[in-house]
């Protein structure tokens, strides 16, 4: 059993935390790297888009027709570890849990520039009713 | 301290021996194909450095169906696939690099499409897209410097679209690394300097970095050992063979060590002086290493004190931060000792940097990959005093 039950909430958890990044601090970097990233997420299954080439960061789940540069494929479960800062990438590029398709270097470029989510993402969980999912209250 | 996960994989048989180029026929008869294809650049070619090689292979037994010899100062698109339609043509079944880290990663790309097809960009970008291994590929370094011959990425830039794409995949690696110091003799030395830079910097900051282990560290300990005691005498006496055959296998292992445990600010600030100031990648990384690792020192003061031996230190009765201040000494002295030699500039002024442009280095080195590596979080604000001293 992985941390979402279901789909939709998986959705709901993801997509909200992608639209709270939008308006974040971190949005001016994002949309510097002006990247379009498609993210495929598997048990439960989901495609989202991010959008980082317009003025704004457009966040388009179910978008599978938009074309992107980057594309990066991942189980939901290491998806929510990731935003929590407890992904092993080398561990997770190596043993594929992680696959990048794109431009490797302009994905090394988003790292910096992602890093304060990894604080964020346990706080978003908190203070939008998602307390259950915050895997460092539980451990 | 032993780190949570990490992954050591290096199936590249290394050879070394002052003229083995010319008797490959053990190495070849393992590997089991007799076409090759040669990839390398003019100025090799010119050198008689390409001959040496084909020589050797055409002894052994080995048929040579044809040579590129259009690579440039950096690995591009175009070339990539005009060389992999060339050796498609020749009926080659495998290739042989002779040259620098550009003729090796324009062989380790040309070899995607030589064995798998497709297109390069559309097909491969992003880490480890490959699902099995390549053709045969033999990579015969004549630099002493980026130690691709060993490292599983290629770095290929894209004119057309101005970026610097790369390849990094296990199967890249080369199945034979020929490392004979009679290649490397006729290299300047401004050349032997920056490219022995190149590899001490490797070697530093994979010891340093955050993805080291102890299997990357041994590598890493072992090139730093061997450049700090060879570079100065392989610059200052291009036909000392010892010290040219020591800063090869350093290389080598330094390219083993960051290929494992990557590289930190010290590259993060060196690509963009080279992006925006043409200043070559060795000579950039010679002149900020020292700073690089002040700017880390608190982070890596520790393993820095018990890498100083391995860099010619005395560490009895020093404490920790003096031992590790010394290691960063040594840096210093070993870039004056080049300086002196009229082979390597000590300030980023003196290799055509402007003083009003060492504030986008400071935020290039925030915006390089590399930064995530790195044992400091890289902020524009905290590493532009250093970028100002290197100044």
């Amino acid at each position: 059993m992985g941390y979402f039950e279901s789909p939709e909430k998986f959705e709901e958890v993801i997509v909200g935390f992608f639209n709270a990044m939008a308006t974040s601090e971190m949005a001016p970097k994002l949309l510097k790297s002006g990247l379009v990233i498609r993210f495929n997420y598997t048990d439960p299954d989901l495609v989202v888009v991010v959008d980082c080439s317009g003025d704004q960061i457009d966040v388009r789940p179910h978008d599978t027709e938009s074309k992107s540069q980057v594309e990066m494929s991942m189980s939901a479960d290491v998806a929510h570890k990731f935003w929590f800062g407890k992904v092993n990438l080398t561990k997770a590029l190596t043993r594929k849990e992680m696959v990048a398709k794109g431009p490797i270097p302009k994905v090394l470029k988003l790292l910096p520039a992602i890093k304060p989510a990894y604080a964020m993402y346990p706080q978003y969980l908190d203070s939008n009713g998602y307390e259950q999912y915050n895997i460092l209250k539980s451990a | 301290m032993i780190p949570e996960f990490f992954e050591f994989f290096n199936p590249t048989k290394v050879i070394y021996e002052a003229g083995v180029v010319k008797d490959l026929k053990p190495e070849l008869d393992v590997i089991g194909i007799t076409r090759y294809f040669v990839i390398s650049d003019r100025a090799i070619h010119g050198l008689g450095l390409v001959k040496k090689v084909t020589d050797g292979l055409e002894s052994a037994g080995i048929e040579i169906t044809g040579m590129y010899l259009e690579v440039t100062q950096d690995a591009v698109l175009e070339n990539v696939k005009l060389c992999a339609e060339a050796i498609k043509a020749s009926g080659a079944e495998g290739i042989v690099a002779v040259g620098g880290g550009s003729v090796i990663d324009t062989a380790k790309a040309a070899n995607i499409l030589f064995s798998e097809g497709g297109d390069l960009v559309e097909d491969y970008s992003g880490a480890n897209m490959l699902t099995r291994p390549l053709k045969p590929f033999i990579a015969i370094p004549t630099t002493a410097g980026t130690g691709s011959e060993v490292t599983k990425v290629a770095v290929i830039y894209d004119t057309e679209n101005k970026e610097k794409l790369a390849f990094p995949d296990k199967y890249l690696l080369p199945n034979l690394a020929v490392l004979d110091p009679e290649l490397a003799l006729s290299l300047p030395p401004q050349l032997t300097a920056a490219t022995g830079m190149d590899a001490l910097t490797h070697a530093i900051e994979a010891y340093v970095g955050i993805e080291a282990s102890p299997i990357s560290d041994a590598f890493a300990v072992g090139a730093i050992e061997l450049i700090m005691k060879n570079l100065v005498a392989a610059t200052e006496h291009g036909d000392d063979i010892e010290a040219r055959g020591a800063m090869l296998i350093a290389a080598t292992m330094a390219g083993i060590s960051f290929s494992h445990s990557m590289c930190g600010c010290v590259h993060g600030m060196a690509h963009a002086t080279g992006a925006h100031f043409r200043v070559p990648h060795g000579v950039a990384n010679g002149i900020l290493l020292p700073y690089g690792m002040e700017y880390n020192f608190e982070e890596i003061k520790e393993k820095l004190a018990r890498l100083a031996p391995a860099m010619g230190v005395e560490t009895a009765g020093l404490t920790e931060d003096e031992s590790a201040k010394k290691a960063i000494d040594a840096v210093k002295e070993l870039i004056d000792s080049l300086n002196r030699l009229g082979a390597l500039p000590k300030r980023l002024r003196d290799a055509g940097v402007p003083e009003d442009g060492l504030e986008i280095i400071a935020e290039g080195a925030v915006n390089d990959g590399t930064s995530f590596y790195n044992p400091r979080e890289v902020d524009a604000e905290e590493i532009l005093p250093y970028i100002q001293k290197a100044y």
